[in-house]
């Protein structure tokens, strides 16, 4: 039980409409919008977190309300007509039948979204700017146009309310249409809009009375914004806190939803969406200050991630919500499991950011560790018993084979996993010493914790061969054995270790090194920061456009952030071609892959990462015995289906059915792994 | 003359001295509290209630009845038959001394087997002392009686002897006699004089007594501090003990190695009325027993630095009548235990120090945690729990207690509300207006505060149109059901097993099975021993096909938990905790799930550590088989909240 619980389990109740309790989720772009509505998927997604015990989840981050501010970019809601309603109605019974409440954000993004997509709008603000991130110089608004998107504000909380959601939100955070017009740093108008932080804030004000005018006073509306922009030229705490002051004594909104920062830039949307690098709750401060100044519920999000720290923001009454966003796309049974005595059962986020990255280029959120989420149509966060009980061998502790043994012992099989290292997590372990990539450790932990608790035989220092296997005569098996690090096909690639062998601490470069990188992922460059933080000169050459080209947007900022800090050299579009000794040194040859250039360093030691290679050789022992030979079928499993040799209940006299996962396939990423392992295992 | 010729003056002789001495104890009893008792009706009584009722009780003990049936049955019809032969004619019959002789016989058989308990190695529970030496008395006597009458239905062919035997039986029989007011034969009177005077008539016949009665408060003295404020009939009771500690090996607290054995606690009584004739005790001491003083009397405090018993023993206590559900002299401890409470609690304050604050809290807030009662629905934001306030009038009240401000309480609390949805049960909670049942208040001696809550809560009540009251907390059913009225609420109040089990059997619930499991149910001793209610958590548990394996000690003999009588807001240290014990005898059954249908059996059943069964409500399991048939969808429409 974790200290304050109580306080987040009581109820709040805000003009007559009851939370069941203080958690919530904030609205979020999960990508999972269909024509502009919220439709079966996304739906799902939000029920398994009512059914989870949530007491209010919000929807739609940056919903739009005008066509001049398109819903295409992340997939997102348009709340711009009618045509949503059926779907918000849809939708609110859905959440409501399991004793949840559900809002939506509204917002016009203003120059914060592309104009090369949907209708093919001009981008609107106050005044004609740019926007860093997005990359988009803006039309300023005229009055007629301004009157224009008012109304529209007004005409979709009109469409909320009809649509049976318990309220809504608008948002004048992260640089939405209502915070340029606050920002000196974006409003440089002279009317009545402009000027005077009273003129700037003239625009919300008009929004927020038309929206009050649609839906009447009863009807709760709020409003997401920042407590400290902590820019130059933007809006300070003070700003913010008069903001705060001057909205809610007009009676304009019933709760606040208050962050900390902006995302104007890369780096300031890597701060706003705090990452593992950060501490948990690390802007508590400005929801803290803001409530101290205002009478209306203060609702807050931003890394908080572990129940504890809900519990105390509350407690200690910083906020009256608190926001677990995140929390919940990694568990969405948070607080059922909290209210069954369960604490220790929750899946807890680990910050990796990897569902947020993944919309900003163009995919759908999807957890780093919780496969299921975002597919509840397909896979169960609750796995459910299998018709027989099976014996089934799991070989590999990585986090594929934890997955795996832990969804097989949830369908009630008898398992037994072999770990040839002392050590369960796999290579989980090894990118979890590289500096703030620690907390990935808590992927392993919490499935281990779980393996344990089912009662899977986990047999540590025991490499699993093919006697081991029949002496258990299993009816699966499942080989999760994992990868290998490569070193390459560069000339003299002999002379080069990799990344693993640098965390693992088998070589310990000193002097200069060139680092080489052909994945694009965290591998290299949290590497590169390991070395130069032991006093390495270096230099990280990558083939990609960029460092860390695959690194999401709230991840790669960070990484760049601490690399530049420590003067590693960054140096992309090269390929490593040879390696070659001169004296007690190493010469690294790289090529300019765009100018065919070639250039040599003389380095203390090279360093590479190629990704994994597959670790199959228990697979291809294993695999003539097998009924399946081995193989997996797609297309029942992409379907659900049993595997076909599973349905014909030979057991284990007829053989066994084999099955490979995860990097031992071929080298891809930790979700790769968990799902293939949830989704194989679920129907097995 | 002959020596058998003597037998009837012997008998007259020892009824006589065995008169002096009980009367001497008649004059101690009459120094107790005045006791309204009905003579007539105790008196027509007595032999249904010693026949039925006591022997019901001791023939659990098959030992016991066997050897008490012809002891005491050879004895009464030896003296009656004696007391005959002070008529002369009957006197010079032969035949008459072959059945005294019988009659003797019978005794001596008895005897003989009352030795075989005691002897070699006496059982652990009896007491040693003067009721190790009983047989050998009665032994003499029966079997000097037997051989006298012998002798005299032969025609007397060995005078010499059986004047040897007569003497034998008369100086046993007179040792028996002579300390019939404080040796082991005093159970013998006190016994009897007790099942007519009974504090409790009520519990006999297939009645159930079990309410505690209400104190009043405006009395010069709150409560017993000496042996004269208890009831002259109680202590008549203590006087009755034939320590045969039954109650010593029911007592949860004495296994867990706590300062309390009721046998010892009632034997202290007996002895503390007694004053100066107070004789050792021969019993197992109290365990890890705390020093006390040694003043005894009918006007000395029995619970002081200088009483005969220690405050630990007193608060050691859990309620959970094991003790007197086992005692065959049908002796009130918790009675008394609770007498005894009340002094301390109301006259001196002096409650264990970790008591303080849950009696401060219900005195201030009328709930033991200070939390607000507003609160004790949060738990349900989100369910549709309809407040009687808002509907008018209800079918059902349902009584929330105090689990609902427990998380693990809620779960079961949730379970059942879920389950009333799917059922269509027309149902409210009083939301603000339920009061802590007070329960906990008057278990810990705080009478005052228990009548103020009841008082409280019957005026809510009295507000509210309803048919009957529903409780998950065997507690709050207990003292709503059957202590209530003595303060003028009268209510028709139901278990949730109870009403659950309505439910199954009206076919408004269809549960799925839950086959494959195997389930040991635990008794809430204030549902099972203090309402009798032990079947229908059962059928319930069958009907949701589950395996039913029972514990040795189940039913209306179940062993307590360790959460009654407020022993947990006292936490009187032991060797072990009562919770510890209770789980190992759920693990030897084998079941996977314990069921349980009390909040207190939950908190502390599920407070054990390590590997354990499940510890599971009967509500919880039930709404598990609901949503396994699917009622589930039905019941989550039904709690819709109107928008």
């Amino acid at each position: 039980m974790i200290a304050n619980a109580e306080a987040l389990l009581k109820p709040l109740t805000i003009k007559g409409v009851t939370f069941r309790n203080r958690v919530m989720s904030t609205s979020h772009a999960p990508s999972y919008g269909k024509d502009g509505k919220p439709q079966q998927r996304y739906q799902l997604y939000h029920e398994e977190k009512a059914k989870g015990g949530i007491g209010l989840t919000m929807f739609g981050g940056s919903s739009s309300v005008s066509v001049d501010s398109p819903a295409a970019p992340w997939n997102q809601i348009s709340v711009a007509d009618d045509s949503v309603v059926p779907f918000f109605r849809e939708f609110s019974e859905r959440i409501h039948r399991h004793g949840a409440r559900l809002m939506v954000q509204l917002t016009h993004m203003g120059r914060r979204t592309k104009w090369d997509t949907e209708h093919w709008l001009p981008v609107k603000s106050a005044s004609v700017t740019r926007e860093p991130a997005s990359r988009a110089i803006a039309k300023a608004l005229e009055q007629e146009e301004i009157d224009r998107i008012v109304a529209d504000f007004s005409a979709a909380a009109k469409r909320c309310r009809e649509g049976g959601l318990d309220g809504c939100e608008i948002s004048a955070a992260h640089g939405h249409l209502v915070d340029q017009f606050w920002s000196p740093n974006s409003n440089h108008r002279t009317d009545k809009y402009g000027g005077s932080l009273e003129n700037r804030m003239r625009f919300g004000i008009e929004v927020l009375t038309a929206m009050r005018e649609a839906v009447g006073d009863d009807y709760l509306i709020g409003m997401r914004m920042s407590g400290d922009e902590m820019l130059k030229g933007g809006l300070s705490h003070e700003d913010c806190v008069a903001i705060a002051v001057e909205y809610t004594s007009r009676g304009l909104v019933d709760f606040l939803n208050v962050v900390g920062g902006q995302a104007r830039d890369h780096i300031a949307h890597a701060i706003c969406l705090p990452n593992m690098s950060f501490p948990v709750a690390p802007f508590l401060p400005l929801p803290s200050a803001i409530k101290r100044e205002v009478d209306v519920p203060i609702f807050h999000a931003q890394r908080v991630t572990d129940l504890a720290t809900g519990a105390r923001a509350v407690a200690e009454g910083h906020v009256d919500m608190i926001a677990m966003t995140r929390a919940h796309i990694a568990d969405p049974h948070l607080v059922k499991k909290l209210s069954e005595g369960r604490a220790d059962d929750i899946r807890q986020c680990v910050g990796a950011g990897y569902c947020i990255d993944r919309i900003y280029v163009g995919g759908d959120a999807l957890c780093i560790q919780n496969a299921a989420t975002g597919r509840e149509a397909t896979m169960p966060h609750v796995i459910a018993k299998a018709s027989a009980a099976k014996t089934a061998v799991v070989v590999g502790g990585g986090v594929g084979g934890l997955e795996a043994a832990r969804v097989l012992a949830e369908r009630g099989h008898k398992v037994t996993l072999f770990e040839k290292s002392g050590r369960l997590g796999g290579q989980v372990n090894v990118a979890a010493k590289a500096t703030w990539r620690e907390a990935l450790s808590g992927i392993p932990r919490w499935l281990a914790g779980q393996v344990q608790k089912l009662g899977v035989d986990v047999r540590l220092n025991t490499e699993a061969g093919e006697a081991e296997i029949a002496a258990l005569s299993p009816d699966i098996v499942v080989v999760a054995t994992g990868g290998l690090p490569q070193r390459g096909e560069a000339k003299g690639f002999e002379h080069a270790v990799t990344t693993w062998d640098v965390l693992e601490g088998r070589s310990d470069p000193s002097g200069t090194v060139l680092l080489y990188d052909e994945i694009g992922g965290h591998n290299a460059a949290s590497t590169a920061e390991v070395l130069a933080k032991k006093g390495c000169l270096v230099e990280l050459v990558t083939h990609d456009r960029m460092i860390g080209e695959e690194i999401g947007p709230t991840n790669q900022p960070v990484h760049l952030r601490e690399l530049y800090k420590l003067g590693v050299l960054m140096t992309p579009n090269s390929e490593l071609i040879e390696i070659y000794p001169e004296g007690n040194r190493l010469i690294a040859a790289i090529r300019n892959t765009m100018t065919d250039a070639e250039e040599e360093r003389v380095v203390d030691a090279v360093v590479v990462d190629y990704g994994t290679v597959p670790v199959d050789d228990l697979h291809f022992a294993l695999k003539e015995r097998s009924k399946n030979k081995g193989l997996t079928d797609l297309q029942a499993m992409i379907a659900g289906r049993p595997q076909p040799f599973e349905a014909n209940g030979a057991g284990a006299a007829a053989g066994y059915t084999l099955y490979r996962i995860g990097d031992a396939v071929a080298g891809r990423n930790i979700h790769a792994a968990i799902y293939d392992a949830l989704r194989l295992c679920k129907d097995l | 003359m002959t020596a058998a010729a003597f037998l009837p003056w012997l008998t007259v002789a020892m009824v006589l001295v065995a008169a002096v001495q009980i009367g001497r104890r008649v004059i101690l009893w009459r120094g107790g509290g005045p006791a309204a008792v009905d003579w007539r009706a105790g008196l027509t009584a007595l032999p249904r209630r010693y026949l039925v009722d006591v022997h019901h009780v001791v023939d659990r003990d098959r030992s016991a009845s066997r050897m008490h049936v012809p002891t005491a049955g050879g004895l009464v019809l030896a003296c009656g038959l004696l007391v005959l032969g002070l008529v002369p004619a009957i006197a010079a019959s032969r035949l008459y001394f072959a059945l005294v002789a019988l009659a003797f016989l019978t005794m001596a058989a008895g005897v003989f087997l009352e030795a075989r308990r005691r002897y070699p190695r006496a059982l652990p529970r009896l007491s040693l002392g003067r009721w190790q030496r009983l047989p050998v008395y009665l032994g003499v006597f029966a079997l000097g009686g037997f051989a006298t009458a012998l002798l005299a239905a032969l025609g007397n062919p060995l005078p010499a002897l059986s004047f040897l035997t007569f003497f034998a039986a008369a100086a046993a029989g007179l040792a028996l006699a002579g300390t019939a007011a404080t040796g082991p034969m005093r159970h013998a009177l006190a016994g009897a004089a007790h099942l007519v005077a009974h504090p409790r008539p009520a519990r006999f016949e297939g009645g159930r007594s079990t309410d505690l009665a209400p104190l009043d408060l405006d009395a010069a003295k709150l409560g017993a501090e000496t042996p004269a404020d208890f009831g002259w009939n109680r202590l008549l009771g203590f006087d009755a003990c034939v320590q045969c500690g039954r109650c010593e090996a029911a007592c949860p607290a004495f296994a867990a190695g706590q300062p309390l054995s009721p046998k010892h606690l009632v034997a202290d009584l007996a002895a503390a009325a007694g004053g100066g004739h107070a004789r050792p005790y021969a019993g197992m001491p109290y365990p890890n027993q705390r020093p006390t003083g040694g003043a005894a009397g009918l006007h000395a405090a029995v619970i002081s630095p200088e009483g005969l018993v220690h405050p630990d023993t007193l608060w050691s206590c859990t309620t959970c009548r094991a003790c007197v559900e086992e005692c065959p002299m049908m002796i009130e401890h918790v009675d008394a235990i609770v007498d005894l409470r009340r002094f301390q609690t109301l006259e001196l304050g002096a409650v264990p120090s970790k008591a303080e604050e849950p009696l401060e809290n219900l005195r201030g807030c009328d709930e033991p945690n200070g939390r607000r009662l507003s609160e004790r629905t949060d738990f349900a934001a989100g369910l549709s729990l309809p407040r009687i306030a808002e509907t008018g009038e209800a079918d059902v009240v349902l009584w929330l207690g105090q689990a609902a401000f427990d998380l693990r309480g809620q779960r079961t609390l949730k379970a059942l509300i879920r389950t009333l949805h799917a059922a269509g049960v027309d149902f409210a909670v009083l939301g603000e207006e339920e009061r802590d049942c007070g329960d906990l208040a008057r278990r810990l001696g705080d009478e005052a505060t228990f009548q103020r809550l009841a008082a409280a809560n019957i005026e809510a009540l009295s507000r509210h149109r309803f048919r009957r009251i529903l409780t998950a907390d065997p507690h709050a059913l207990h003292v709503i059901r059957n202590e209530y009225p003595a303060l003028g609420g009268s209510y028709d109040v139901v278990h949730h097993t109870a009403f659950l089990a309505e439910l199954v059997a009206a076919g408004r619930l269809a549960p799925a099975a839950l086959a494959g499991r195997a389930v040991t149910y635990h008794d809430p001793c204030y549902l099972g021993r203090y309402n009798g209610e032990v079947e229908a958590p059962r059928a319930l548990l069958d009907a949701l096909g589950l395996e039913r394996r029972e514990m040795a000690r189940s039913g209306k003999r179940s062993m307590c938990c360790g959460g009654g009588g407020g022993a947990p807001s006292a936490d009187i240290p032991g060797d072990t905790r009562i919770p510890d014990i209770r789980m190992d005898q759920a693990k030897t059954t084998g079941a996977r799930i314990v069921a349980v249908a009390c909040p207190q059996c939950t908190a502390m059943l599920e407070g054990v550590t390590g590997e354990r069964p499940e510890v599971r409500d009967v509500a919880e399991l039930v709404w598990e088989a609901l949503e396994a048939g699917g009622a589930a969808a039905t019941a989550r429409a039904k709690e819709l909240e109107p928008a």
